[in-house]
């Protein structure tokens, strides 16, 4: 059976029994691009797809999904089709207490990659082969099998597929702080402050963004260069020890802004200095304050 | 036809770009930017795919942020004291040259103009970067996949809203004037005059749009949650639009100078996708839901604004079917309309 069809059989089951109220998955749309969709019908299943233009980190949908009702009643339970990263996701958001684990049906998809230009192109289906180079996240990628999940669909893998010779982020790490402030001012300047990074970022939940508080004293609402440079800085800081790479925030970008290095830095030193990794695990990460009982208000 | 050999183009450029503040794509970083330019070299003639710069040519009117007042406290010594301010205004100067503007962008302008000309009080700060503007205007050889500009009025050669119109051809480009702002733009141009007309576009099959009239019945359609249910309310799709127009005004404080304290009025693009914009004080929001916000951003395009201006707030540059990352497509909403 295919990918495809496994995940519409699960996603029909799901809503024929009423485990779940909705299943969020992928839908091929009209123009042949990927994207998401959220199907509350057992008939609606057959919409689902998978293929290696399924780049959409689907759990960022899920806090928004899953909050109390206004009279404090629990919703009820999503399905969710999740790569990898985007399964880890899952666990920051477990971990940061944004829903309870019996509120999805986590459907993990064993992830071949995916491919570079995904989203925004028309990409062929399961059936036939990949075209073109995968995402460096991709290459990157050592989970490839889903790291928690209620059903999964696809072998794992016995070593991932492919991995990225250069980085970046070395070349970018050695040049002197003069010349990265320019690199990255250069970077930035290119910036709208349209926030489509953090609207897709599963780890940006904040009901108000500190960035955009109306009683905001210190970061006004210009959309200039030194409001843009706290953005973006003050965003890659709120996601160490949070952030998972799924770089949909970079894919979102449509000013080719290279969100991702910011993120894989920091990254990369909560590693070194915690052999911390996100969400491998439901448990909060080395940099999040988690206040005990009573520590909460005065 | 008079046609500007690549030579004779280079040359004019530059020198265009030699005396005035010259505004043209450019490429930075991958992506084709509206820009200034120092020389024709840094210009990007054509786009690879699609052919149109990422942001549209409106920030040259209507800047992602901007200044409307400078506000200062008056110091507690002079008359009056430091319960008075002193309010300066500052209102843009000088000239641009736009070059390479697609008809589509140019269209855009049409729209900006008239939700901030046509009605008195004109917008004094549009309304002078406006005037001091010239569009060069540069048609598209082909429609790109996203593209609909014929099917809301306009077209890839359509030279209507620039005031100087340029058309690729086999030795250079062909130059139609269009105003007389647009022909004194040509003053010490080599002009090289050759047989033929300038070439037109190649089109594609136009796409249904529905009338304004066709928009209400549709309001209350649950086709609108359902699109917006993947929305992520972000802001892209307004800020990469031609004709989007929004803006948000507010005071804030500067670095004291002097000891002076300081503040300036701002205003800086705002779009309707995004959650805050509806909120209203108390903390009510009256389109808190996606799907209502989307509705707004569309019924904006295709009713709102055609009741108000009669035409369409939407040039079908198809920037936003390219750039949303989770594909809200406008193409589909249209047919939503038409077909149900």
């Amino acid at each position: 059976m295919s990918h495809t069809a496994s995940i519409q059989a699960k996603a029909r089951e799901l809503l024929e029994t009423g485990a779940v109220a909705c299943v969020i998955g992928y839908e091929i749309g009209p123009r042949g691009r990927a994207r998401p969709v959220f199907v509350e019908s057992p008939e609606g299943a057959s919409r689902l797809v998978w293929n290696q233009a399924c780049t959409h980190n689907l759990a960022a949908y899920l806090p928004a999904r899953l909050r109390p009702g206004k009279k404090g009643e629990p919703a009820r339970p999503v399905g969710v089709v999740v790569k990898a990263c985007d399964s880890r996701a899952i666990n920051v958001l477990l971990a940061e207490n944004q829903f309870a684990r019996e509120q999805v049906h986590v459907i993990g998809v064993v992830c071949p990659g995916v491919l570079e230009g995904a989203g925004q192109r028309s990409i062929p289906d399961e059936a036939s082969p990949g075209e073109g180079p995968l995402q460096a996240r991709c290459l990157r990628c050592a989970e490839r099998t889903p790291v928690v999940s209620d059903t999964l669909i696809g072998e794992p893998f016995a070593a991932p597929p492919a991995t990225l010779e250069e980085d970046p982020l070395d070349r970018l790490s050695g040049l002197g702080a003069e010349e990265r402030l320019a690199y990255w001012l250069e970077q930035f300047d290119r910036c709208l402050r349209c926030y489509a990074c953090r609207q897709a970022c599963p780890m940006c939940n904040c009901p108000t963004c500190l960035f955009e508080r109306d009683d905001s004293t210190w970061l006004g609402m210009g959309i200039g260069l030194s409001e843009k440079r706290a953005f973006h800085l003050g965003r890659a800081y709120h996601l160490a020890g949070r952030c998972v790479g799924c770089n949909e925030c970079e894919r979102a970008c449509p000013m080719n802004i290279p969100i991702s290095h910011l993120n894989r830095m920091l990254a990369r030193e909560i590693e070194t200095a915690f052999g911390y990794r996100a969400g491998l695990a439901p448990v909060p990460g080395p940099l999040v304050t988690v206040l005990d009982r009573g520590e909460g208000r005065p | 036809m008079k046609v500007l050999t690549p030579s004779a183009l280079h040359a004019w450029l530059n020198a265009l770009a030699r005396d005035r503040l010259l505004i043209a794509p450019k490429e930075e970083a991958g992506v084709l930017l509206y820009r200034r330019v120092g020389n024709a070299d840094e210009i990007a003639f054509t786009g690879k795919d699609p052919q149109r710069p990422v942001t549209p040519i409106k920030q040259a009117f209507f800047p992602p942020t901007e200044r409307l007042l400078l506000i200062e406290r008056l110091p507690a010594d002079e008359p009056g004291g430091s319960r008075r301010i002193r309010l300066s205004e500052s209102l843009p100067e000088g000239e641009q040259i736009l070059f390479g503007v697609r008809p589509c962008d140019a269209r855009g302008v049409r729209v900006l103009d008239a939700a901030f000309l046509e009605k008195e009080p004109a917008d004094p700060y549009y309304q002078r970067r406006r005037q001091g503007s010239t569009l060069i205007g540069l048609a598209c050889p082909e429609m790109g996949p996203t593209c609909f500009c014929k099917s809301v009025g306009g077209g890839p050669d359509d030279a209507s809203d620039v005031d100087l119109m340029l058309f690729e051809t086999e030795n250079g480009f062909a130059v139609q004037p269009v105003t007389e702002k647009g022909r004194a733009l040509l003053d010490g141009a080599e002009l090289t005059e050759t047989e033929g007309e300038p070439p037109r576009s190649a089109l594609t099959d136009p796409i249904p749009v529905p009338d304004r009239l066709a928009w209400p019945p549709h309001f209350q359609d649950s086709f609108w949650e359902q699109m917006a249910e993947r929305c992520l309310s972000c802001r892209l799709c307004a800020y990469i639009c031609p004709t989007c127009r929004c803006f948000d005004v507010r005071d804030e404080a500067l670095p004291a100078e002097d000891g002076r304290e300081l503040y300036e009025r701002i205003r800086c693009w705002d779009s309707c996708a995004g959650e805050p914009y509806r909120r209203i004080a108390g903390g009510h929001n009256p389109r808190a839901g996606k799907g209502q916000r989307l509705r707004n951003r569309f019924f904006c395009k295709f009713h709102y604004f055609p009741e108000q201006y009669g035409h369409q707030a939407c040039t079908g540059c198809g920037r936003c079917i390219d750039l949303c990352p989770v594909n809200i497509d406008i193409t589909e909403v249209l047919s939503h309309l038409v077909v149900g």
